[in-house]
């Protein structure tokens, strides 16, 4: 199952003061524009119940008494209104919107900044899923809070006000009959409200429960298809999609009760209306201007009542959202900058020590236990040892994307955790396991979006990775447009790449995962080999080796066993030495001999 | 548009609750028409000032009677209509589901399970939408529409038509605002997507982010795509913004004109007061479904562009289907055999390929395996062992070549009996949601096998599952997946295995089946195996020699074809590819151990 697909939100709360003082800091510097698209607002409500104010005066004076151009004024005005209420109204509309959207951009931006400060330790515990709806859904969520929650609450009750108010100036006794089915129309709200709620959470949940179904069935089709279960398939979607159906004709039949029952209670409010109001002719405390205004008041007055359900769902779900954002916000970086940073020595020369360093995801399982090594500035070495030794997590130390718990990893005699991250890894250059392709140009994908990286210097990097021939077969060349997680670049190109990348930025000190790739040809494999040899050359670098050729190139291998350092030596020291080593480098690259473009067997 | 037509066999099931329901709008509109007509009646005898209390009462009741009447004819269309539509949504969602179930594997890696989820749902939903309010909604119009303009034609003529040639307009603008409207929401949804893509890219790609310092760089760019992406909302929302302030504003100023123009009608004595608030009553009974006519047929393009997706998946010709004259093979013996087969890349998986010839994953594969034979296939990752397995129970058929079984070429045979005779255990476990005894009794019908239980407590023995049913809360009734238990990738083959073994196949065919089972497992399991699969043919592809090193005959794939066959004595003898693996598997477990 996929996320996203039964994810019923639970809403909580409709307002809590907490979240939205802290929502307010957003809100807070728009406040000039949100104010006058509150005025605009309330001045479209009150233009919007002048008309049926116009026709009783029209009845009432020029038509009653038959004076024809007693009417024109009328019209005017009436006309004059209408475009009042449209100006006002659109005005509205586009000022609260953009508001929303401008804060909408500066919560995502901040999400955005917010997030990629988090150590790494944080994105492998969230989900890229996660992280998205974040930025996406319950940004959108406190969007429409702004724009269709508080406001036009505001707008429901002054609308509400106005007519009240008017109803009782014209004439009270008719306000009184008029207003006295709103309760029970209130009432009528909330039960539909109630049941449709609750209905609603039965449709959501079935249709879950088929999505879930159906998204299993999709990734199994092949044992079904082959397990012969087709029939039995059809059987049990058959049975979740009828309840589905039982669900939805649930809330038809609600629906279908409550449309017409709000209208019956116009109907009896029109008739009590009329019956009243006769009374009140043949009283003479009435006239029959008022009467056909209240006939067009009463419908008005119905309206913000029957929009409070709605508004009280938008509130729901923004709290929630809100929740769920400043959950993100509140979640503290574990990889900080220093508050006084150091200076490195220049020029940056790339000597790594670590000090008795010891490391683990969960502090409580160490990976590293008391690792000390020096490289000096421009040797190469390699990391070798079996899967689980160690490896990678040697290699995130140096780029910091993990604080050490013990000991110290030194740059040139500087702790690293004194310098900025960004200054740090200006330096230190890490190309990762799996190399990354973003949607972009091939240049894009090489200088990222940095604007220090020249054309020229791309391609300088691309020829000496080897990458720049298949790049200028390619239609387009460098600005050749790469799909989505590199979709359009086989294996070998987006490892060349990679490199590319890495040199471009041309740090002095380089980390390199170097990742066994199966899928990857003779002639690719070769390519890679002399560009992994040509940015080794003069640079302090370390390889967490797969290949025996990449071994040849090194100065010097450390073998890692178990979070600790068996051996460390030159090639043919450690295989002289007949130990780990020896018997590691018989299973791993022993059979590369034989051919030295297939991969190592898994197992 | 024309592809709504492919409902009509999915709504000519309904026609008669669909004709109930446009019986009911139509009734229910005529009655509607008279509420203004009673209002009428009563303001007119107001005017003249000429009415006793009781007919006060009488026109009053007869209003709520109107309404009532109304209201129960309003509910019975809605429930013919919208009910309808739910059936015919049922319909096609089960005929949608039923054409997956019979699609290949080679559509299932050409569309993404969000794309084909998204058709069982979304699409499904605005077809739905076209059907239930978009029914509903126009024969309300149509009908109200037809009753309001007879009562307005009787009362004056020339007001009438001036209405009923203004209120149109409002439709009108709604359809103009909503093409133009629906043209931005696409590029809002555009850079929605370009938005969420830049998002979700650079947290999967965090690491080199950070690896190269490019946090400021990505975040001007992000913060450039979320300006677009304002710019884009507020270009929509200048449209958007229009449509209701210009509905009130169309509405309006027909209402004002009624007022103006009936108003000097009713001063001039040509018109009663109650005339004219007839008339204002119906602008107001008309107003809500000249809106809905636009919204209408917005709907309306929607369903057809859906409807065009849903016949995409619909009208698809699974590839993998019995032939016309399927030969039934109701014993299968298990003899196995591939001739000179070849099988192409396809181009979803050589990418930079798309458009030429793609190169051979397999050729010239020939091999035979005798009823209740053995075979194992090794091989490097990628050398197409899959591949050449998934042949037998025509997961794929073979580019050249043919792969037999008892003799017949396994395209002729019935689809349904081929696949019965073999019992596949893919290299990738799939569990369903349920619990672990449906999980391995998956493959049989529970009303043809009187003795399940006995067979299924042999299987759960045979794949050493028992050795692990402790773990589990609820033994062989333990849910399984994401409500449920998570199984250990050991744990899932095992299941995967009982689920094989117990549908007592005339052949059996493991792909690296075994790969998370520990050795000594594995060993068990293997020993278990060759019991119960004395008289039956068996396949297995494995990465460990152990695994294979007892079949009758052992083939070595490199790079799609068989460089070495023999048995493991001679394979050993032979000192190549097979005695290197062999070497090397007994080097790890020194290092290892």
């Amino acid at each position: 199952m996929s996320p996203g697909f039964d994810e019923d939100t639970i809403l909580g709360k409709a307002y809590d003061a907490r979240l939205v003082r802290r929502l307010s800091v957003f809100v807070a510097p728009h406040w000039r524009p949100l104010l006058v698209a509150a005025l605009l607002l309330v001045g479209a409500m009150l233009t919007e119940i002048v008309p049926p104010l116009l026709v009783q005066r029209a009845i009432d004076g020029p038509i009653s008494a038959g004076r024809l151009e007693g009417l024109a004024p009328i019209f005017a005005l009436y006309l004059g209104v209408l475009l009042a209420t449209f100006a006002l109204r659109y005005a509205h509309t586009y000022l609260i919107n953009r508001v929303g959207q401008t804060v909408m951009q500066d919560l995502r931006v901040t999400l955005f900044r917010h997030i990629q400060r988090l150590s790494l330790s944080f994105f492998d515990r969230n989900p890229v899923g996660r992280l998205l709806t974040r930025i996406t859904n319950d940004v959108d969520a406190l969007n429409e809070f702004l724009t269709e929650g508080l406001i036009l609450i505001l707008a429901d009750l002054v609308t509400l006000i106005g007519i009240v108010t008017i109803m009782f100036t014209l004439n009270w006794r008719l306000a009184l009959i008029s207003l006295a089915t709103l309760p029970v129309l209130a009432l009528i709200v909330s039960i539909y409200q109630r049941l449709m709620r609750a209905t609603y959470r039965l449709v959501r949940q079935r249709l879950a429960q088929i999505n879930a179904y159906l998204n299993e069935q999709i990734g199994g089709v092949l044992v079904t298809q082959l397990f012969g279960r087709e029939r039995a398939s059809r059987a049990r979607f058959h049975t979740l999609n009828d309840s589905y159906v039982e669900a939805n004709l649930r809330s038809v039949l609600i629906f279908a009760l409550f449309l017409p029952s709000v209208q019956l209670m116009a109907a009896i409010a029109t008739a009590a209306l009329l019956y009243g109001g006769g009374q009140g002719l043949l009283a003479g405390w009435a006239t029959l201007g008022p009467l056909a205004a209240f006939i067009l008041y009463t419908e008005r007055a119905s309206q913000p009542i029957r929009n409070l359900a709605e508004r009280y769902t938008v509130l729901q779900a923004a709290m929630a959202s809100a929740e769920r954002i400043f959950g993100v916000l509140d979640t503290q970086e574990e990889v900080r900058d220093p508050a006084r940073p150091a200076t490195l020595p220049t020029p940056v020369r790339g000597e790594i020590a670590f000090h008795n360093v010891t490391f683990g995801y969960d502090p409580a399982e160490p990976v590293l236990k008391g690792i000390s090594l020096t490289i000096p500035a421009g040797q190469a070495v390699a990391v070798v040892g079996a899967t689980g030794a160690g490896k990678s997590s040697l290699v995130s130390l140096i780029a910091r994307f993990y604080d050490v718990q013990e000991g110290a990893i030194t740059l040139d005699g500087v702790d690293i955790r004194d310098l900025p991250q960004r200054e740090l890894r200006r330096h230190v250059a890490a190309v990762p396991q799996d190399p990354v392709c973003f949607s972009g140009t091939i240049a894009s994908n090489i200088r990222l979006h940095s604007n220090t990286i020249t054309d020229e210097q791309v391609r300088r990097a691309a020829e000496l990775v080897n990458a720049a021939a298949f790049i200028e077969r390619l239609p387009g060349g460098y600005n050749y447009e790469v799909r989505e997680r590199g979709a359009n670049l086989s294996v070998g190109q987006r490892q060349l790449l990679a490199f590319a990348r890495a040199l471009a930025f041309n740090p002095e000190v380089l980390l390199v995962l170097d990742e066994a790739t199966s899928s990857v040809d003779t002639e690719t494999e070769a390519l890679i080999q002399t560009a992994l040899e040509r940015m080794l050359r003069g640079r302090t670098s370390i390889i967490i080796a797969h290949r025996l050729s990449t071994i040849r190139h090194v100065d010097r291998i450390i073998v890692l066993h178990q979070g600790r350092v068996v051996e460390d030596g030159s090639h043919e020291e450690l295989l002289a030495r007949h130990g780990y080593y020896y018997r590691l480098y018989q299973l791993q690259f022993a059979g590369q001999g034989l051919a030295p473009a297939a991969g190592i067997p898994k197992g | 548009m024309t592809h709504l037509r492919h409902l009509l066999p999915f709504v000519a099931r309904y026609r008669r609750r669909l004709l109930a329901g446009a019986l009911c709008a139509a009734i229910a509109a005529a009655v509607s028409a008279l509420g203004p007509f009673v209002l009428r009646l009563a303001v007119d005898a107001f005017a003249a000032e000429q009415f006793a209390a009781a007919s006060l009462l009488r026109y009053s009741s007869l209003l709520i009677v109107v309404a009532l009447a109304e209201g129960c004819f309003r509910f019975l269309q809605r429930m013919f209509f919208s009910g309808t539509a739910f059936h015919i949504e049922f319909d096609l969602r089960a005929a949608l589901f039923a054409h997956y179930l019979r699609l290949d594997q080679a559509f299932f890696g050409r569309n993404h399970t969000g794309d084909l989820m998204a058709r069982a749902t979304n699409d499904l939903s605005a077809v739905r939408q076209v059907l239930g309010p978009g029914l509903n909604g126009s024969a309300t119009a149509v009908f109200t529409f037809v009753a309001a303009a007879t009562f307005m034609l009787a009362i004056d003529r020339a007001l009438a038509l001036m209405v009923l040639l203004l209120l149109p307009v409002t439709t009108l603008i709604f359809v103009l605002l909503g093409g133009r409207m629906r043209a931005a929401f696409t590029r809002v949804q555009d850079q929605f997507g370009a938005l969420s893509t830049r998002a979700q890219e650079h947290f999967s790609g965090i690491r080199t982010i950070k690896a190269y310092a490019q946090e400021e760089a990505e975040l001007a760019v992000f913060a450039e795509d979320n300006r677009r992406y304002r710019d884009l909302n507020l270009r929509y929302v200048l449209l958007s913004g229009l449509l209701w302030p210009s509905m009130t504003l169309c509405l309006g100023v027909v209402a004002a004109l009624v007022l103006f123009v009936g108003g000097r009608k009713v001063a001039a004595g040509a018109m009663s007061v109650g005339e004219l608030v007839q008339f204002n009553a119906y602008l107001g009974l008309l107003a809500f479904p000249m809106i809905i006519l636009g919204w209408m047929l917005s709907l309306y393009q929607q369903a057809a562009a859906s409807m065009g997706r849903l016949v995409e998946v619909l009208h698809q010709p699974p590839a993998i289907a019995s032939p016309p004259r399927a030969l039934p093979l109701p014993a299968p013996r298990g003899a196995v055999e591939y001739r000179e087969v070849g099988v192409r890349f396809t181009e979803d998986s050589a990418p930079e390929m798309a458009g030429r010839a793609t190169p051979w994953m397999l050729q010239d594969v020939s091999f035979s395996v005798p009823p209740g034979g053995s075979l194992a296939i090794v091989g490097a990752t990628g050398a197409g062992k899959t591949t050449l397995v998934g042949l037998l129970a025509r997961v794929r058929d073979p580019d050249t070549g043919a792969v037999f079984l008892d003799g017949l070429d396994v395209r002729r045979i019935d689809l349904a009996d081929l696949r019965r005779a073999i019992a596949y255990v893919p290299q990738e476990t799939f569990l369903f949601s349920l619990p672990l005894r449906a999980n391995v009794a998956f493959g049989v019908d529970e009303s043809d096998a009187p003795d399940l239980e006995a067979r299924l407590g042999r299987a759960v023995e045979v794949s050493r599952l028992v050795n692990d049913l402790h773990q589990f809360p609820d033994g062989l009734d333990t849910l399984v997946g994401e409500r449920g238990v998570t199984l250990s990738g050991g744990q899932k083959q095992r299941v995967a295995i009982a689920r094989a073994v117990l549908r007592d196949p005339a052949v059996l065919v493991l792909d690296d089946a075994l790969s998370s089972v520990d050795a000594h497992t594995a060993a068990q399991i293997l020993a278990g195996l060759r019991e119960v699969m004395r008289d039956r043919t068996s396949i297995i592809i494995a990465q460990r020699i152990a695994t294979v090193r007892e079949a009758d005959q052992i083939i070595l794939l490199h790079e799609g074809r068989i460089v070495e066959r023999g048995t493991h004595a001679e394979l050993l003898r032979l000192g190549g590819r097979y005695a290197a693996m062999y070497r090397r598997e007994l080097l790890a477990a020194e290092v290892e151990g």
